[in-house]
Protein backbone atom coordinates (compact mmCIF):
# COMPACT_ATOMS: atom_id res chain seq x y z
CA UNK A 1 0.00 0.00 0.00
CA UNK A 2 2.60 2.29 1.03
CA UNK A 3 4.31 1.43 -2.08
CA UNK A 4 1.77 1.78 -3.87
CA UNK A 5 1.07 5.47 -2.47
CA UNK A 6 4.79 6.32 -3.15
CA UNK A 7 4.62 5.22 -7.02
CA UNK A 8 1.59 7.49 -7.11
CA UNK A 9 2.82 10.22 -5.43
CA UNK A 10 6.36 10.07 -7.19
CA UNK A 11 4.77 9.44 -10.73
CA UNK A 12 2.89 12.81 -10.14
CA UNK A 13 5.82 14.44 -8.88
CA UNK A 14 7.42 13.91 -12.29
CA UNK A 15 4.26 14.79 -14.09
CA UNK A 16 4.08 17.92 -11.97
CA UNK A 17 7.03 19.07 -12.52
CA UNK A 18 6.61 19.16 -16.25
CA UNK A 19 3.01 21.09 -15.77
CA UNK A 20 5.08 23.26 -13.75
CA UNK A 21 7.77 23.69 -15.89
CA UNK A 22 5.05 24.83 -18.98
CA UNK A 23 3.06 26.63 -16.73
CA UNK A 24 6.00 28.94 -15.26
CA UNK A 25 6.84 29.83 -18.72
CA UNK A 26 3.68 30.53 -19.78
CA UNK A 27 2.81 32.53 -16.72
CA UNK A 28 6.37 34.37 -17.26
CA UNK A 29 4.77 35.49 -20.38
CA UNK A 30 1.40 36.14 -19.61
CA UNK A 31 2.24 38.48 -16.57
CA UNK A 32 4.69 40.72 -18.71
CA UNK A 33 3.53 40.41 -22.17
CA UNK A 34 -0.18 39.76 -21.67
CA UNK A 35 0.08 36.67 -24.07
CA UNK A 36 -1.46 33.56 -23.67
CA UNK A 37 0.71 31.40 -25.61
CA UNK A 38 -0.81 28.50 -26.97
CA UNK A 39 1.87 27.91 -28.97
CA UNK A 40 3.89 26.82 -25.57
CA UNK A 41 3.07 23.18 -25.78
CA UNK A 42 4.45 23.12 -29.72
CA UNK A 43 7.90 24.80 -28.45
CA UNK A 44 7.67 21.94 -25.91
CA UNK A 45 7.85 19.39 -28.42
CA UNK A 46 10.30 21.45 -31.05
CA UNK A 47 12.80 21.05 -27.74
CA UNK A 48 12.48 17.25 -27.70
CA UNK A 49 12.90 17.16 -31.34
CA UNK A 50 15.84 19.43 -31.44
CA UNK A 51 17.33 17.60 -28.85
CA UNK A 52 16.88 13.76 -31.01
CA UNK A 53 18.31 15.55 -33.99
CA UNK A 54 21.35 16.72 -32.19
CA UNK A 55 21.80 13.45 -29.57
CA UNK A 56 23.75 11.67 -32.53
CA UNK A 57 26.46 14.12 -32.90
CA UNK A 58 26.84 15.86 -29.76
CA UNK A 59 25.37 12.73 -27.45
CA UNK A 60 22.27 13.23 -25.11
CA UNK A 61 24.02 15.87 -22.25
CA UNK A 62 25.08 17.88 -25.06
CA UNK A 63 21.47 17.89 -26.80
CA UNK A 64 20.33 18.80 -23.14
CA UNK A 65 22.71 21.60 -22.73
CA UNK A 66 21.92 23.05 -26.93
CA UNK A 67 18.38 21.97 -27.59
CA UNK A 68 16.31 24.39 -25.29
CA UNK A 69 19.19 26.91 -26.38
CA UNK A 70 18.16 26.52 -30.21
CA UNK A 71 14.34 26.65 -28.47
CA UNK A 72 14.93 29.68 -26.77
CA UNK A 73 16.34 31.64 -29.79
CA UNK A 74 13.65 30.52 -31.82
CA UNK A 75 11.42 31.88 -28.95
CA UNK A 76 13.13 35.09 -29.15
CA UNK A 77 12.64 35.51 -33.05
CA UNK A 78 8.92 34.51 -32.83
CA UNK A 79 8.06 37.32 -30.35
CA UNK A 80 10.30 40.01 -31.83
CA UNK A 81 8.78 39.00 -35.59
CA UNK A 82 5.29 37.87 -34.90
CA UNK A 83 4.33 38.75 -31.29
CA UNK A 84 5.43 42.32 -31.05
CA UNK A 85 3.19 44.06 -33.21
CA UNK A 86 0.14 42.67 -31.55
CA UNK A 87 1.20 44.27 -27.98
CA UNK A 88 -1.14 47.14 -27.27
CA UNK A 89 -3.94 46.00 -29.22
CA UNK A 90 -7.26 43.44 -28.49
CA UNK A 91 -5.87 40.21 -26.63
CA UNK A 92 -7.51 38.13 -29.52
CA UNK A 93 -5.20 39.29 -31.92
CA UNK A 94 -2.22 37.54 -30.04
CA UNK A 95 -4.53 34.76 -28.59
CA UNK A 96 -5.13 34.22 -32.36
CA UNK A 97 -1.26 33.95 -33.15
CA UNK A 98 -0.29 31.64 -30.71
CA UNK A 99 -3.15 29.37 -31.57
CA UNK A 100 -2.37 29.50 -35.50
CA UNK A 101 0.97 29.10 -34.20
CA UNK A 102 0.51 25.86 -32.47
CA UNK A 103 -0.83 23.85 -35.17
CA UNK A 104 2.32 25.43 -37.61
CA UNK A 105 4.38 24.42 -35.17
CA UNK A 106 2.67 20.60 -34.72
CA UNK A 107 2.26 20.26 -38.98
CA UNK A 108 5.91 21.41 -39.40
CA UNK A 109 7.15 19.41 -36.89
CA UNK A 110 5.17 16.46 -38.99
CA UNK A 111 6.93 17.18 -41.78
CA UNK A 112 10.13 17.50 -40.40
CA UNK A 113 9.95 14.23 -38.40
CA UNK A 114 7.30 12.27 -39.53
CA UNK A 115 3.92 11.91 -37.66
CA UNK A 116 5.15 8.52 -35.59
CA UNK A 117 6.67 8.77 -32.60
CA UNK A 118 9.76 8.16 -31.88
CA UNK A 119 11.93 7.06 -29.57
CA UNK A 120 14.35 9.07 -27.34
CA UNK A 121 16.88 7.53 -25.31
CA UNK A 122 18.86 8.95 -22.23
CA UNK A 123 21.82 7.08 -21.44
CA UNK A 124 20.91 3.16 -20.85
CA UNK A 125 22.65 3.37 -17.40
CA UNK A 126 20.42 5.99 -16.14
CA UNK A 127 17.30 3.96 -16.97
CA UNK A 128 17.17 0.96 -15.02
CA UNK A 129 15.33 1.14 -11.30
CA UNK A 130 17.42 1.51 -8.85
CA UNK A 131 16.07 -1.20 -6.50
CA UNK A 132 13.57 -3.55 -6.25
CA UNK A 133 11.31 -2.28 -4.05
CA UNK A 134 11.12 1.37 -5.28
CA UNK A 135 10.66 -0.20 -8.93
CA UNK A 136 9.62 3.50 -10.24
CA UNK A 137 12.59 5.12 -9.36
CA UNK A 138 15.24 5.14 -12.11
CA UNK A 139 18.50 7.49 -12.10
CA UNK A 140 17.23 9.73 -14.85
CA UNK A 141 13.85 10.31 -13.01
CA UNK A 142 15.80 11.42 -9.85
CA UNK A 143 18.06 13.27 -12.30
CA UNK A 144 14.90 14.61 -14.07
CA UNK A 145 13.53 15.94 -10.96
CA UNK A 146 16.99 17.36 -9.88
CA UNK A 147 17.09 19.56 -13.16
CA UNK A 148 13.66 21.08 -12.92
CA UNK A 149 14.32 22.29 -9.47
CA UNK A 150 17.87 23.48 -10.96
CA UNK A 151 15.82 25.34 -13.45
CA UNK A 152 13.12 26.62 -11.50
CA UNK A 153 15.55 27.46 -8.83
CA UNK A 154 17.73 28.97 -11.72
CA UNK A 155 14.60 31.36 -12.59
CA UNK A 156 13.89 32.37 -9.56
CA UNK A 157 17.34 33.55 -8.87
CA UNK A 158 17.25 35.45 -12.07
CA UNK A 159 14.17 36.94 -11.01
CA UNK A 160 14.91 38.07 -7.88
CA UNK A 161 18.32 38.83 -7.56
CA UNK A 162 19.53 40.28 -10.93
CA UNK A 163 18.88 43.69 -12.26
CA UNK A 164 16.90 41.95 -15.18
CA UNK A 165 14.52 40.16 -12.51
CA UNK A 166 13.77 43.29 -11.14
CA UNK A 167 13.00 44.81 -14.09
CA UNK A 168 10.81 42.12 -15.18
CA UNK A 169 8.70 41.77 -11.92
CA UNK A 170 8.58 45.58 -12.18
CA UNK A 171 7.07 45.75 -15.61
CA UNK A 172 4.64 42.90 -14.76
CA UNK A 173 3.23 45.62 -11.99
CA UNK A 174 3.87 48.68 -14.26
CA UNK A 175 5.42 48.63 -17.85
CA UNK A 176 4.09 51.77 -18.48
CA UNK A 177 6.14 53.70 -15.80
CA UNK A 178 9.20 51.63 -16.24
CA UNK A 179 9.48 52.56 -19.95
CA UNK A 180 9.50 56.16 -18.62
CA UNK A 181 12.80 55.21 -16.61
CA UNK A 182 14.47 54.15 -19.62
CA UNK A 183 14.51 50.92 -19.65
CA UNK A 184 13.70 49.12 -23.33
CA UNK A 185 10.67 47.46 -22.35
CA UNK A 186 10.57 46.22 -25.98
CA UNK A 187 13.93 44.28 -25.36
CA UNK A 188 12.63 43.26 -21.66
CA UNK A 189 9.54 41.49 -22.89
CA UNK A 190 11.78 39.90 -25.97
CA UNK A 191 14.17 38.45 -23.12
CA UNK A 192 11.00 37.54 -20.76
CA UNK A 193 9.66 35.47 -23.63
CA UNK A 194 12.92 33.68 -24.38
CA UNK A 195 13.02 32.72 -20.86
CA UNK A 196 9.47 31.17 -20.45
CA UNK A 197 10.37 29.59 -24.09
CA UNK A 198 13.67 28.34 -22.81
CA UNK A 199 11.79 26.49 -19.70
CA UNK A 200 9.60 24.94 -22.64
CA UNK A 201 12.34 23.73 -24.11
CA UNK A 202 14.14 22.41 -21.54
CA UNK A 203 10.70 20.27 -20.11
CA UNK A 204 10.75 19.17 -23.43
CA UNK A 205 14.10 17.47 -23.69
CA UNK A 206 13.14 16.04 -20.63
CA UNK A 207 9.99 14.67 -21.60
CA UNK A 208 11.24 13.38 -24.64
CA UNK A 209 13.21 10.76 -23.02
CA UNK A 210 10.74 10.05 -20.43
CA UNK A 211 7.94 9.70 -22.56
CA UNK A 212 9.06 9.57 -26.24
CA UNK A 213 8.77 11.92 -29.34
CA UNK A 214 5.33 12.97 -30.52
CA UNK A 215 4.10 16.20 -33.17
CA UNK A 216 1.49 16.18 -29.97
CA UNK A 217 3.43 15.53 -27.20
CA UNK A 218 2.76 18.89 -25.86
CA UNK A 219 -0.91 18.73 -25.89
CA UNK A 220 -1.70 16.64 -23.21
CA UNK A 221 0.72 19.27 -21.40
CA UNK A 222 -0.81 22.74 -22.23
CA UNK A 223 -4.31 22.48 -20.51
CA UNK A 224 -3.17 20.94 -17.07
CA UNK A 225 -0.49 24.11 -17.28
CA UNK A 226 -3.17 26.56 -17.52
CA UNK A 227 -4.38 24.77 -14.50
CA UNK A 228 -1.75 24.97 -12.50
CA UNK A 229 -1.49 28.47 -13.42
CA UNK A 230 -5.01 29.00 -12.07
CA UNK A 231 -4.58 27.04 -9.07
CA UNK A 232 -1.59 28.42 -7.61
CA UNK A 233 -2.96 31.95 -8.14
CA UNK A 234 -2.72 34.64 -11.35
CA UNK A 235 0.69 36.38 -11.20
CA UNK A 236 2.28 34.21 -8.78
CA UNK A 237 5.21 32.14 -9.74
CA UNK A 238 5.65 30.11 -6.85
CA UNK A 239 1.96 29.58 -6.74
CA UNK A 240 2.42 28.45 -10.14
CA UNK A 241 5.38 25.76 -9.15
CA UNK A 242 3.22 24.71 -5.75
CA UNK A 243 0.00 24.73 -8.35
CA UNK A 244 1.68 22.63 -11.29
CA UNK A 245 3.50 20.07 -8.41
CA UNK A 246 0.07 19.47 -6.45
CA UNK A 247 -2.40 18.64 -9.66
CA UNK A 248 0.84 16.62 -10.49
CA UNK A 249 0.35 14.76 -7.45
CA UNK A 250 -3.37 14.51 -7.71
CA UNK A 251 -3.31 13.16 -10.98
CA UNK A 252 -0.58 10.65 -10.02
CA UNK A 253 -2.58 9.45 -7.24
CA UNK A 254 -5.81 9.03 -9.37
CA UNK A 255 -3.92 7.15 -11.44
CA UNK A 256 -3.31 4.38 -9.29
CA UNK A 257 -5.81 4.51 -7.12
CA UNK A 258 -8.92 5.66 -9.73
CA UNK A 259 -7.47 5.27 -12.85
CA UNK A 260 -10.64 6.45 -14.81
CA UNK A 261 -10.64 9.35 -12.50
CA UNK A 262 -6.96 10.89 -13.75
CA UNK A 263 -8.00 13.59 -16.61
CA UNK A 264 -10.67 15.29 -14.13
CA UNK A 265 -8.87 15.45 -10.74
CA UNK A 266 -7.22 17.69 -12.18
CA UNK A 267 -10.41 19.59 -12.99
CA UNK A 268 -11.72 19.00 -10.08
CA UNK A 269 -8.94 20.27 -7.80
CA UNK A 270 -9.52 23.38 -9.38
CA UNK A 271 -12.96 24.27 -8.59
CA UNK A 272 -12.21 23.31 -5.33
CA UNK A 273 -9.18 25.51 -4.78
CA UNK A 274 -11.53 28.09 -6.92
CA UNK A 275 -14.07 27.99 -4.18
CA UNK A 276 -12.05 27.71 -1.22
CA UNK A 277 -9.90 30.32 -2.80
CA UNK A 278 -11.37 32.59 -6.04
CA UNK A 279 -7.77 33.74 -6.30
CA UNK A 280 -5.72 30.65 -6.32
CA UNK A 281 -3.19 30.02 -3.83
CA UNK A 282 -1.45 32.58 -3.78
CA UNK A 283 -3.05 34.74 -6.02
CA UNK A 284 -2.47 38.65 -5.72
CA UNK A 285 -5.01 40.65 -4.67
CA UNK A 286 -7.05 42.32 -7.29
CA UNK A 287 -4.18 41.97 -10.55
CA UNK A 288 -5.93 40.33 -13.35
CA UNK A 289 -4.60 41.25 -16.83
CA UNK B 1 19.86 73.32 -26.68
CA UNK B 2 16.17 73.42 -25.21
CA UNK B 3 15.74 70.94 -23.21
CA UNK B 4 11.75 70.56 -23.84
CA UNK B 5 9.46 72.19 -26.51
CA UNK B 6 6.30 71.26 -27.38
CA UNK B 7 4.76 73.15 -30.44
CA UNK B 8 1.22 72.82 -31.29
CA UNK B 9 -0.12 69.07 -29.02
CA UNK B 10 -3.41 67.70 -30.53
CA UNK B 11 -3.63 65.16 -28.26
CA UNK B 12 -6.89 62.29 -27.94
CA UNK B 13 -8.18 60.57 -25.75
CA UNK B 14 -9.79 58.00 -27.65
CA UNK B 15 -12.37 59.89 -29.34
CA UNK B 16 -12.01 62.81 -26.65
CA UNK B 17 -9.81 65.73 -28.05
CA UNK B 18 -7.82 66.72 -25.01
CA UNK B 19 -5.07 69.20 -25.85
CA UNK B 20 -6.18 71.59 -28.72
CA UNK B 21 -2.74 73.42 -29.71
CA UNK B 22 -1.01 73.73 -26.35
CA UNK B 23 2.70 74.70 -27.01
CA UNK B 24 5.08 74.97 -24.03
CA UNK B 25 8.81 75.43 -23.73
CA UNK B 26 11.36 74.70 -20.75
CA UNK B 27 14.82 76.16 -21.59
CA UNK B 28 17.84 75.46 -19.58
CA UNK B 29 17.97 75.74 -16.11
CA UNK B 30 14.51 76.90 -15.57
CA UNK B 31 12.26 75.49 -13.23
CA UNK B 32 8.69 75.88 -15.14
CA UNK B 33 5.24 75.66 -13.41
CA UNK B 34 2.08 74.06 -15.33
CA UNK B 35 -1.37 75.17 -13.82
CA UNK B 36 -4.67 74.93 -14.05
CA UNK B 37 -7.77 72.90 -13.10
CA UNK B 38 -8.47 69.29 -12.81
CA UNK B 39 -9.21 68.37 -16.37
CA UNK B 40 -7.47 70.75 -17.95
CA UNK B 41 -5.15 68.98 -19.54
CA UNK B 42 -2.22 69.33 -17.42
CA UNK B 43 -1.26 65.37 -16.97
CA UNK B 44 -1.72 64.85 -20.73
CA UNK B 45 0.63 67.37 -21.63
CA UNK B 46 3.41 65.68 -19.93
CA UNK B 47 1.94 62.33 -21.09
CA UNK B 48 2.32 64.18 -24.92
CA UNK B 49 5.98 64.85 -23.88
CA UNK B 50 6.97 61.25 -22.59
CA UNK B 51 5.28 59.44 -25.43
CA UNK B 52 2.99 57.86 -23.06
CA UNK B 53 0.36 59.39 -24.98
CA UNK B 54 1.38 60.21 -28.23
CA UNK B 55 -0.27 63.63 -29.61
CA UNK B 56 -1.84 62.81 -33.11
CA UNK B 57 -1.14 66.54 -34.50
CA UNK B 58 2.35 68.53 -33.03
CA UNK B 59 5.32 68.11 -32.42
CA UNK B 60 7.63 67.26 -29.28
CA UNK B 61 11.02 68.06 -28.65
CA UNK B 62 13.94 66.99 -26.49
CA UNK B 63 17.30 68.45 -26.37
CA UNK B 64 17.02 69.36 -29.95
CA UNK B 65 15.68 66.00 -30.96
CA UNK B 66 12.76 65.13 -32.45
CA UNK B 67 11.17 62.76 -30.19
CA UNK B 68 7.10 62.92 -31.18
CA UNK B 69 5.63 59.13 -31.68
CA UNK B 70 8.92 58.07 -29.81
CA UNK B 71 8.24 55.41 -27.12
CA UNK B 72 8.51 56.73 -23.82
CA UNK B 73 12.00 54.73 -22.87
CA UNK B 74 13.39 56.71 -25.62
CA UNK B 75 12.40 59.42 -24.95
CA UNK B 76 13.86 59.49 -21.18
CA UNK B 77 17.21 57.80 -22.86
CA UNK B 78 18.02 61.67 -23.74
CA UNK B 79 17.62 62.46 -20.10
CA UNK B 80 13.72 63.14 -19.60
CA UNK B 81 13.53 62.09 -15.99
CA UNK B 82 9.45 61.44 -15.37
CA UNK B 83 7.64 61.34 -11.77
CA UNK B 84 3.95 60.41 -12.54
CA UNK B 85 0.67 61.21 -11.06
CA UNK B 86 0.32 58.99 -8.15
CA UNK B 87 3.89 58.21 -7.73
CA UNK B 88 3.55 54.56 -9.48
CA UNK B 89 6.04 53.23 -7.19
CA UNK B 90 6.65 49.46 -7.61
CA UNK B 91 5.25 48.01 -4.93
CA UNK B 92 5.97 44.61 -5.13
CA UNK B 93 9.89 45.77 -4.92
CA UNK B 94 11.56 47.21 -2.30
CA UNK B 95 12.93 50.40 -2.21
CA UNK B 96 16.25 48.91 -3.50
CA UNK B 97 15.24 47.23 -6.21
CA UNK B 98 12.57 49.95 -7.12
CA UNK B 99 15.95 52.07 -7.49
CA UNK B 100 17.88 50.06 -9.50
CA UNK B 101 15.28 49.78 -11.75
CA UNK B 102 15.79 52.69 -13.98
CA UNK B 103 18.58 52.76 -16.94
CA UNK B 104 22.36 53.82 -16.63
CA UNK B 105 22.93 57.20 -17.41
CA UNK B 106 26.16 58.93 -17.00
CA UNK B 107 25.87 61.36 -14.30
CA UNK B 108 26.12 62.58 -10.50
CA UNK B 109 23.40 60.33 -9.22
CA UNK B 110 24.57 57.11 -7.88
CA UNK B 111 22.58 54.87 -5.41
CA UNK B 112 24.82 55.93 -2.71
CA UNK B 113 24.18 59.45 -3.59
CA UNK B 114 20.44 58.47 -3.47
CA UNK B 115 20.46 57.27 0.05
CA UNK B 116 22.15 59.97 1.15
CA UNK B 117 20.24 62.69 -0.40
CA UNK B 118 17.06 60.43 1.06
CA UNK B 119 17.92 58.93 4.30
CA UNK B 120 14.28 58.15 5.01
CA UNK B 121 14.75 55.89 1.63
CA UNK B 122 18.05 54.18 3.14
CA UNK B 123 16.27 53.02 6.40
CA UNK B 124 14.06 51.66 4.59
CA UNK B 125 15.60 50.11 2.13
CA UNK B 126 14.63 46.31 2.32
CA UNK B 127 10.85 47.65 2.44
CA UNK B 128 8.79 46.82 -0.24
CA UNK B 129 6.98 50.07 -1.92
CA UNK B 130 3.74 48.88 -0.90
CA UNK B 131 4.54 49.60 2.81
CA UNK B 132 5.85 53.01 2.61
CA UNK B 133 4.20 56.32 3.60
CA UNK B 134 2.60 58.46 1.17
CA UNK B 135 5.50 60.49 1.98
CA UNK B 136 8.18 58.08 1.58
CA UNK B 137 6.51 57.00 -2.03
CA UNK B 138 6.99 60.25 -3.37
CA UNK B 139 10.87 60.62 -2.19
CA UNK B 140 11.11 56.99 -3.76
CA UNK B 141 9.66 58.40 -6.77
CA UNK B 142 11.84 61.23 -6.95
CA UNK B 143 14.93 59.50 -6.41
CA UNK B 144 14.20 56.46 -8.76
CA UNK B 145 13.64 59.12 -11.78
CA UNK B 146 16.89 61.13 -10.57
CA UNK B 147 18.66 58.11 -10.61
CA UNK B 148 18.28 58.16 -14.42
CA UNK B 149 20.33 61.19 -14.04
CA UNK B 150 18.02 63.15 -16.08
CA UNK B 151 18.53 66.59 -17.35
CA UNK B 152 15.20 67.55 -17.58
CA UNK B 153 12.95 66.37 -14.57
CA UNK B 154 8.90 66.26 -14.70
CA UNK B 155 6.82 66.45 -11.61
CA UNK B 156 3.47 65.48 -12.21
CA UNK B 157 1.42 66.89 -8.71
CA UNK B 158 4.40 65.77 -6.78
CA UNK B 159 2.92 67.10 -3.54
CA UNK B 160 -0.78 65.69 -4.30
CA UNK B 161 -2.02 64.08 -0.76
CA UNK B 162 0.84 65.11 1.29
CA UNK B 163 1.33 66.48 4.21
CA UNK B 164 3.03 70.23 4.64
CA UNK B 165 6.29 69.41 5.85
CA UNK B 166 6.71 66.80 3.26
CA UNK B 167 5.64 69.06 0.82
CA UNK B 168 8.15 71.63 1.57
CA UNK B 169 10.82 68.79 1.49
CA UNK B 170 9.64 67.84 -1.96
CA UNK B 171 10.13 71.18 -3.49
CA UNK B 172 13.75 71.51 -1.58
CA UNK B 173 14.72 68.61 -3.74
CA UNK B 174 13.10 70.58 -6.86
CA UNK B 175 15.36 73.46 -6.26
CA UNK B 176 18.68 71.26 -5.45
CA UNK B 177 17.90 69.57 -8.46
CA UNK B 178 17.98 72.86 -10.50
CA UNK B 179 20.92 73.81 -8.50
CA UNK B 180 22.48 71.06 -9.89
CA UNK B 181 21.92 72.37 -13.54
CA UNK B 182 18.90 69.90 -14.41
CA UNK B 183 15.45 72.27 -16.14
CA UNK B 184 12.52 70.83 -13.87
CA UNK B 185 8.59 71.16 -15.63
CA UNK B 186 6.15 70.40 -12.98
CA UNK B 187 2.37 70.50 -12.56
CA UNK B 188 0.98 71.56 -9.21
CA UNK B 189 -2.56 71.81 -7.81
CA UNK B 190 -0.61 74.22 -5.11
CA UNK B 191 -0.80 77.58 -7.09
CA UNK B 192 0.83 79.72 -4.73
CA UNK B 193 3.80 77.50 -3.59
CA UNK B 194 4.30 76.58 -7.47
CA UNK B 195 4.63 80.25 -8.44
CA UNK B 196 6.78 80.71 -5.64
CA UNK B 197 9.35 77.87 -6.81
CA UNK B 198 8.91 78.32 -10.38
CA UNK B 199 10.62 81.16 -13.06
CA UNK B 200 7.58 80.90 -15.41
CA UNK B 201 4.52 79.89 -15.64
CA UNK B 202 1.80 78.28 -17.80
CA UNK B 203 -1.62 77.87 -17.53
CA UNK B 204 -4.08 75.43 -19.31
CA UNK B 205 -7.79 75.67 -19.45
CA UNK B 206 -9.83 73.43 -21.44
CA UNK B 207 -6.86 72.07 -23.19
CA UNK B 208 -5.37 75.05 -24.55
CA UNK B 209 -3.06 77.30 -23.16
CA UNK B 210 -4.27 80.84 -21.24
CA UNK B 211 -1.66 82.35 -19.50
CA UNK B 212 2.00 82.17 -20.90
CA UNK B 213 5.28 84.31 -18.75
CA UNK B 214 6.57 85.11 -15.70
CA UNK B 215 5.85 83.61 -12.63
CA UNK B 216 6.78 86.10 -10.56
CA UNK B 217 4.28 88.09 -12.66
CA UNK B 218 1.62 85.64 -12.59
CA UNK B 219 1.77 85.37 -8.30
CA UNK B 220 1.06 89.16 -8.78
CA UNK B 221 -1.82 89.32 -10.23
CA UNK B 222 -3.65 88.25 -7.04
CA UNK B 223 -6.89 87.91 -8.67
CA UNK B 224 -5.81 85.39 -11.02
CA UNK B 225 -4.32 83.60 -8.27
CA UNK B 226 -7.22 83.30 -6.07
CA UNK B 227 -9.20 82.35 -9.05
CA UNK B 228 -7.11 79.22 -10.07
CA UNK B 229 -6.36 78.52 -6.34
CA UNK B 230 -9.77 78.81 -5.69
CA UNK B 231 -10.35 76.05 -8.45
CA UNK B 232 -7.60 73.60 -7.12
CA UNK B 233 -8.10 70.77 -5.17
CA UNK B 234 -5.94 72.04 -2.36
CA UNK B 235 -5.38 74.87 -1.19
CA UNK B 236 -2.80 75.82 1.55
CA UNK B 237 0.33 78.14 2.03
CA UNK B 238 3.49 77.12 2.49
CA UNK B 239 4.83 79.32 5.08
CA UNK B 240 8.01 80.31 3.20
Amino acid sequence: MIQLVLFGVFNGLIVGAFYALMAIGLSLILNLSGVINFAHGGFLALGGYLAYSLAPTIGFWGALLIAPLITAAIGLLVERLLVRPLYGRDPLYSLLLTFGLAFIFQDGLRTIWGAQSVPFSPPAAMMSPLSAQLFFLTGYRLFMMALVAIAVGGLFYVLGWTRLGLRIRAGTRDLETLSTLGVDVRVLRNLNFGLGIYLAGLAGVLAAGQLGLSPTMGDGLIMPSFVSIIVGGLGSLVGTLLGGLLIGVASGLAAVFFPSAQEAVIYVMMVAVLLARPRGLLGEEGRVH
Amino acid sequence: MTPLSAVGLETFYGKSHVLHGVSIEVREGEIVALLGRNGAGKTTTLRSIMGLTPPREGSVRAFGQLVTGLPPFRVAALGVGYVPEGRKIFGNLTVDENLRAPADRPGPWTLARAYQAFPRLAERKANKGSQLSGGEQEMLAIARALLLNPKVLILDEPSQGLAPLIVEEVFRIVRRVREEGASVLLVEQNVRAAVALADRAYVLDDGKVIYEGAAKDFAADEARVRELAGASAETWDLGD
